[in-house]
């Protein structure tokens, strides 16, 4: 027990308590280090550069979480019920994309997509197709929604799956036999009873979403499109590393995590609200 | 007829053992569905799962070629010649920005160090939440439970400051003590000791004149391996794929994780006009590095499928 709590607070709250003090601060080429206040959220807040990063990751999530959500609760349902033949293969092979680390998924997308020698480009190629260039301008996104989807479906059918199996037997049976249909089965007795964990998820994922570092900064160098604060994470690590602006970094980052943190908060309030227990 | 009764005459003895997990399921023709529902679901199982495979064909199919066959045969099927044994040495004997022997052990050790900190860690916080009341008790618990809203992305850059200030930036335990702490996994432990550690036996325990550590070492704990398994698991492979935190504190080529490692690579095949050798190498290392996590999943899957996560979401 106390073990824990010592490491969740030098690891964890030291560095945000830290990262809120520092973000107070500014360095002077002259002076050094002083007490700027809230210049550097201001600069954060009213930058250009921010905002679209920001934009970019909101419609991200907005794209990336429903379509997998959607994919992964129906495959689990399908598997709860029993519908899918060799329903036992296809969970394990679905679950496999977890065991790969994002570096590794994204090099293999990124290989396979890339706009010369890439084995879609070939194909595409072979079939007389003009070369759809998968890291233009408009089809970048697209690019990273395909790489998380197939990263992370798996995992949620899994969880979804194992909320569903909690599901008790009787209550399907017996609105069975007052004659409920297959779809109201699923849709009016399942999926409201897993909602509790069909929120988690959508949380997990919203979350992980809104800090999208690793799969553009990988792609960066393929394609030119992603720029400097194509994400406030990658903005954030920009500032940091290469301009090293540490006090407006750290002012970003606990802007990111405010507007994380409003975001899920807002979400499980107005889930809480309509009777959810989370 | 009970669909019991109906699934127990299966014919076979092994049939039945197999069935053993299908024996809760209400059976299809209940629900009215058609021959033909299972066939289209079948096929979007199938489809799906292609979707899943493709990269990983394509990565096993890729590390077998040489560079120039890479960049004109045909990427879904093999090449001659098949060199996958001297890809495989190549990985090991490159030695461009570090060695990929040296992350492989790099990155064992802080999955290793880190799963098995991390399991330690909630295994106690867990059974201290679930067993124990103190003050403060509800407050601290969402406190920590709060943090699963915290982006990794937010406190890492701040990390790294406090790790300049203490000397911990681009050190092994400061790459490794980060992955201890799992507010999911205290989570999931916390659930699991309140049901499947009965308080009786700690206060028999108890009035036999066993202490507190031995009641945790010798009572709970061998209660809790399944759960310890599953975190350990978890805990091991988010360890294994993070790149984002040793990325952002750790400069240290020597102390390199195979993501990091593997990124460096990455950027040598990616970058126009940079050696194009790269592409078929990082390859086989990618492959190289998925392929112990794949295998673990799949000999300890009974493990990871369990009640865990069922309990650890609805409870």
């Amino acid at each position: 027990m106390l073990p824990f709590i010592v490491v969740f607070f030098m690891f964890l709250v030291v560095p945000l308590v830290y990262a809120v003090y520092t973000s107070f601060f500014t360095d002077r080429m002259i002076g050094g280090t002083v007490w700027s206040g809230l210049a550097n959220y201001k600069e954060a807040l009213t930058s250009g550069a921010f905002w679209t990063g920001m934009a970019r990751t909101l419609l991200f999530a907005a794209i990336q979480v429903p379509v997998m959500i959607i994919i992964a609760a129906f495959f689990a349902t399908m598997f709860d019920i029993g519908v899918a033949r060799f329903g036992s293969f296809f969970r394990t092979v679905f679950f496999i994309p977890f065991a790969v680390p994002a570096v590794v998924a994204t090099s293999m997308w990124a290989s396979m997509l890339q706009t010369r020698v890439g084995v879609f480009v070939r194909i595409f190629a072979d079939l007389g197709l003009p070369n759809p260039n998968f890291f233009g301008p408009g089809h970048l996104l697209g690019v990273i929604v395909l790489i998380a989807i197939w990263e992370w479906t798996g995992y949620t059918i899994v969880i979804l799956y194992t909320a569903l199996k909690s599901v008790p037997r009787e209550v399907v049976e017996s609105a069975i036999v007052d004659g409920a249909s297959f779809r109201r089965v699923v849709t009016r007795i399942k999926l409201p009873i897993i909602r509790p964990a069909i929120i988690l998820v959508i949380i997990i994922n919203v979350i992980g979403a809104l800090q999208l570092f690793t799969e553009p900064y990988l792609l960066s160098p393929l394609a030119p499109n992603v720029s400097a604060n194509y994400t406030p994470t990658l903005f954030m690590y920009n500032e940091a590393f290469s301009a090293q602006f540490y006090n407006f970094a750290a002012a970003i980052s606990v802007v990111l995590a405010l507007i994380i943190i409003i975001i899920s908060g807002a979400f499980l309030l107005s889930q809480r609200k309509k009777g959810a227990l989370v | 007829m009970s669909t019991v009764a109906v699934l127990r005459s299966a014919p076979t003895a092994r049939r039945r053992r197999r069935d053993s997990e299908k024996i809760d399921l209400v059976p299809l023709h209940l629900y009215g569905l058609r021959r033909r529902t299972v066939n289209i679901v079948t096929l979007a199982c199938g489809l799906f799962a292609v979707f899943t495979l493709i990269p990983i064909w394509w990565i096993f199919v890729s590390s077998t070629k040489t560079v120039p066959n890479f960049n004109t045969t045909f990427g879904f099927w093999f090449a001659h010649p098949f060199v996958l044994l001297s890809n495989l040495r190549e990985v090991f004997s490159n030695k461009e920005d570090g060695s990929f022997l040296q992350w492989l052990t790099n990155t064992v050790i802080y999955a290793g160090v880190g799963g098995m900190g991390a399991t330690v860690l909630s295994a106690m916080a867990g059974y201290g939440f679930a067993r124990f009341d103190f003050r403060g008790k509800s407050l601290l618990f969402l406190f920590a439970m709060a943090a699963l809203l915290i982006p990794i992305a937010a406190f890492a850059v701040p990390l790294y400051l406090v790790y300049a200030k203490v000397h911990l930036d681009s050190t092994m335990p400061g790459i490794f003590i980060p992955f201890m702490v799992s507010p999911v996994s205290v989570y999931l432990m916390r659930v699991y000791v309140g049901g499947s550690v009965p308080r009786e036996l700690m206060d028999a325990a108890r009035i036999d004149g066993a202490g507190e550590t031995r009641i945790f070492l010798r009572i709970a704990v061998p209660l809790m391996v399944p759960a310890l398994v599953t975190v350990f698991m978890l805990n091991v492979v988010s360890s294994w794929n993070n790149y984002f935190l040793p990325f952002i504190v750790n400069n240290n080529a020597k102390l390199n994780t195979l993501t990091q490692g593997l990124a460096l690579w990455m950027n040598h095949t990616n970058i126009a006009g940079s050696s194009e050798d790269f592409t078929v190498l990082t390859i086989a290392a990618g492959m190289m590095a998925i392929t112990p996590l794949i295998i673990m999943f799949l000999v300890l899957q009974r493990y990871w499928r369990g009640g865990l996560l069922l309990g650890g979401i609805t409870g």
